[in-house]
């Protein structure tokens, strides 16, 4: 028992989130809790909405909380400040994104090596790791290509390249099938999950890709930000506003402070929305 | 510019009898040039020239205009001046010339005169009775300038000593000279000269505007850079934030991976700096062309110069590159670089990996 807590890589004890929009709380997840062990290959499931990416996020240390506990590699992440934050992501998180977010002006190489650099390595050494987990991704012959230059599963091998170059003990990779068609999504996650069962590298993966959910060694199903059982249990509606969104028990000065926030990012998102119509 | 002023007529340094300049008066010849001349040659001076100096009048088959009357030595003129280069029209005086006359363009127009025509001048001698004399127009200044085109009529020094009767006399000794020798030259000169009652005028003593226009020039070095220094800040802070912006996405990956804010806000640091830098080379290479172009062929600014020219501003400039101005906007330049640079800077630095990645 007591071997199996220090196994265990995540640990999220009734956790809560809320976003604002305007001054309506909305709640993104409440009450999750759930324990990821050492080695795992867990897969997220839940329909868009469900808040596999907040929980992703909340767990790579990008995201603030309203309640709750998260553990992460027995670290109380959510006590730390942004800078620790950005050193613990550095050693310990490995991330994946759906749209692969891979630097446009570096090559493959430079890419997964930056990680290393960033780490303190030598640039050499980085190249030559860099080398060694383009191999391991198959595509090691294409280092010195930039990313336009690759592909979209080359891209993502590349990323998930990146995404172990750092050594860490934790992979969240984000929908990381969703741009590929199903044949390259099928080979990329068969390529993860050999690699998790070789390196024993935890993996965190959100995805309603089936043959995502095929290889996971555990499938954690949310609906409308709660961990269900079967997809047809049918989640409890949280018992009001307060229980579920401690925000809206905040004093009204930091309410305030919340609903600005929110309204700065509407207002940009809309911006935005408004400038890719025009370019459409 | 100011080199041009000297050459074009005034030279460095003038020497005249005690209060000529104020009052250009015949009876104020200097009293003993070959003295003077001696002093100079012993100071080692070479580059003088004597003239004599007066006012006449110009009068062609129409009409008349008056005149500031030179009589140059035609020979040692073009060590002190480079009014021979002036001459548009015709030809530059010539020692075996016997009352030739050059005249500027607008004095030419005004009194309906060409190359070869018949030009009197009435003038008074020493005694102050009047004497009129026959001349040819042989030159035409054509500078582009009013003070030298206007109100001046230049012939041989010995053609004017003989028509007002001051034979060997001259009122004005024309020296030239570098820029940073002449307040030593003119201490020296009325140290060896002190007894003699004469004035030894540096161009800025008897051009303080052109004097000023000078430090206005210098002036005008700060307000440039001033300008330059809120172009440079605007423009390159204007790309950087565009820049920054754009990659907005970017930095958020860079952060969620593990870059610090400190090392996203140096990026754009050294990026800025990088432009500034590149600007800067790009800047010199560009410029040291203009400049080496320019030095060579000058830049007219005779459409340019309107009262200015009164003061015998040439209108053709020659540019040279100062190191020291060079030194300055450089610097400028840099600073610039790196002001545009924080704000972007600061503005990564604050950004939210999350919203960034989702909003980039
Ligand atoms: N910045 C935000 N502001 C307000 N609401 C948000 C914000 N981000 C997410 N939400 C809301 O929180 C809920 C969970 O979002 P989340 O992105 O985690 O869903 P998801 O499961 O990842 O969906 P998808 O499969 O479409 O990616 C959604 O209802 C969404 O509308
Ligand atoms: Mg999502």
């Amino acid at each position: 028992m007591l071997n199996q807590q220090a196994e265990s890589v995540i640990k999220i004890r009734d956790l809560h989130k809320c976003y604002w929009v305007g001054t309506m709380p909305f709640p993104a997840l409440y009450g999750i809790n759930l324990e990821i062990e050492s080695g795992e290959f867990a897969v997220l499931a839940g329909r868009s909405g469900s808040g596999k990416s907040t929980l992703l996020n909340i767990v790579g240390a990008l995201e603030s909380t309203d309640s709750g506990r998260v553990e992460v590699l027995s670290r109380d992440i959510l006590s730390m400040n942004q800078d620790q934050r950005t050193h613990f992501r550095l050693h310990n998180i490995g991330f994946i994104f759906q749209a692969y977010n891979l630097i446009r002006v570096f090559s493959a190489r430079e890419n997964v090596a930056y990680v290393c650099q960033l780490q303190g390595k030598s640039k050499k050494e980085s190249m030559e790791i860099a080398n060694h987990w383009l191999q391991e991704v198959e595509i090691g012959h294409l280092g010195y290509r930039r990313p336009d230059q690759l592909s979209g599963g080359q891209q993502q091998r590349v990323a998930v390249a990146r995404a172990l170059a750092s050594n860490p003990k934790l992979i969240l990779a984000d929908e990381p099938t969703a741009n590929l068609d199903s044949m390259t999504g099928r080979h990329l996650i068969r390529l993860m999950r050999e690699l998790n069962q070789r390196l024993g590298t935890t993996f965190l993966i959100s995805s309603h890709d089936p043959d995502v959910k095929q290889a996971a060694s555990r499938l954690i199903k949310l609906a409308d930000g709660q961990i269900v059982e079967a997809w047809n249990d049918i989640p409890k509606p949280p018992s009001s506003i307060t229980s579920s969104c401690p925000m809206s028990n905040l004093p009204l000065t930091e309410r305030l402070q919340n609903y600005f926030k929110a309204a700065r990012g509407n207002a940009r998102n809309k911006k935005r929305r408004r400038k890719t119509r025009r370019r459409s | 510019m100011l080199g041009n002023f000297q050459k074009a007529i005034i030279g460095s340094i003038q020497i005249h009898h005690q209060g000529f300049f104020q009052r250009p008066e015949l009876s104020r010849t200097i009293a003993d040039p070959d003295k003077v001349i001696a002093n100079l040659e012993q100071a080692g001076i070479v580059n003088y020239s004597r003239r004599l100096e007066t006012f006449g009048l110009a009068a062609s088959d129409t009409t008349t205009q008056g005149v500031m009357l030179i009589g140059m030595d035609p020979q040692r003129e073009s060590l002190v001046t480079e009014l021979e280069k002036r001459i548009g029209i015709g030809r530059f005086l010539q020692s075996e010339d016997d009352y030739s006359l050059v005249v500027g363009a607008t004095t030419a127009s005004n009194l309906q005169v060409k190359l070869g025509d018949e030009i009197i001048i009435i003038g008074y001698d020493r005694y102050g009775a009047m004497v009129a004399e026959s001349f040819t127009l042989v030159g035409v200044i054509t500078s582009g300038e009013m003070g030298l085109d206007s109100g001046m009529a230049i012939t041989n020094l010995s053609t004017l000593q003989e028509m007002v009767d001051l034979p060997e006399q001259i009122t004005t000794i024309v020296i030239s000279a570098e820029e940073k020798r002449i307040p030593s030259l003119v201490d020296e000169l009325n140290q060896s000269l002190h007894e003699a009652s004469l004035e030894i005028m540096p161009w800025y003593t008897m051009f303080p505007v052109m004097k000023e226009w000078v430090t206005l020039h210098n002036g005008f070095l700060y307000l440039f850079i001033g300008v330059v220094l809120f172009i440079v800040l605007a423009g390159e802070m204007n790309t950087m934030l565009l820049s920054m912006l754009e990659r907005t996405r970017e930095f958020g990956v860079l952060m969620a991976i593990g870059t610090t804010r400190y090392q996203v806000a140096s990026m754009l640091l050294v990026e800025a700096i990088l432009i500034g830098v590149i600007g800067i080379a790009l800047g010199i290479i560009l410029g040291y062309s203009i400049i080496l172009v320019t030095s060579i062929i000058g830049i007219d600014l005779s459409i340019l110069l309107g009262s200015t020219s009164r003061f015998y501003v040439d209108p053709l400039i020659y540019p040279h590159l100062q190191l020291d101005n060079l030194g300055i906007t450089v610097g400028t330049i840099l600073l610039a670089s790196v002001l545009a640079g924080i704000y972007p800077a600061w503005r990564a630095s604050l950004l939210q990996p999350v919203e960034a990645i989702r909003n980039g």
